[in-house]
């Protein structure tokens, strides 16, 4: 029988979670340059996979993934984030990737769903 | 009935509910007020960035979304031509949980925030 676990025991691991956005990122985007008739998959494609991944891991979370994808310009961008929430459950983590041709930024929000 | 911190309400309350517009008018409001006619400098963006996230979060809180989580997301970015593209998937409760979004931009810089409403039981 399956056993509903309360909240102590299970927590959002950010490093495990990078770990996931990681992999996801190379498995897309590791070998391509940038291409604009493409950008808009590449970005749904790291998002539903990160997303799919981390729900199949069966933790009692929300989860939110966005996914910001730049070309390489010599133009900066930077990203910020806060969150109202309970810092002992919820967590995040945020993982930036390049290559030669593009940026690739992925923040990851676990909200627990369990008190 | 008073909605005490100890009860679970499963569903907010109409007046309670994350109203996307309302959200987007805010945050569209905070952008406007700390971003018009500011140029990109690298130096000050970090912290800009980090305000700008700040704030929106703290006038949201005092919008009274009772028992909602609130994650704010900012990006600011310089405008010089370069493709951008931001995507986000969420896995959550469509019926309580929902997310605005708004874009500013002058010819020096952008700026996406992202909000997402998250409910607690």
């Amino acid at each position: 029988m399956e056993e509903y676990h309360s909240g102590d025991e299970v927590s959002f691991s950010p490093d495990d979670a990078s770990n996931v956005v990681k992999e996801c990122i190379e498995g897309i985007v590791g070998g391509v340059d940038y291409s604009q008739n493409k950008v808009n998959q590449w970005t749904a494609s790291i998002v539903e996979h990160t997303l799919t991944q981390l729900v199949k891991q069966g933790k009692p979370f929300k989860y939110i993934v966005n996914c910001a994808v730049m070309q390489k310009s010599g133009a900066g961008l930077h990203t910020a984030n806060s969150c109202y929430w309970d810092t002992t459950t919820d967590g995040s983590c945020t993982v930036r990737w390049e290559n030669r041709t593009m940026y690739c930024v992925v923040s990851v929000f676990a909200v627990a769903i369990a008190l | 009935m008073d909605a005490g911190a100890n009860t679970y309400l499963i569903r907010p309350n109409y007046k309670d509910k994350f109203k996307a517009g309302a959200v987007r008018e805010c945050v569209r409001e905070i952008l406007r007020e700390q971003l018009y006619g500011v140029q990109y400098n690298p130096d000050e963006v970090p912290t800009l960035t980090t305000s700008l996230a700040d704030s929106i979060k703290n006038k949201l809180r005092d919008m009274g979304f009772d028992r909602y989580k609130l994650i704010v997301q900012v990006v600011v970015g310089e405008q010089r031509g370069e493709g951008v593209k931001m995507a986000a998937r969420c896995f959550w409760d469509a019926d309580t949980d929902s997310y605005a979004q708004e874009i500013f931009m002058n010819d020096s810089l952008f700026c996406v925030a992202a909000v997402f409403g998250v409910y607690y039981y």
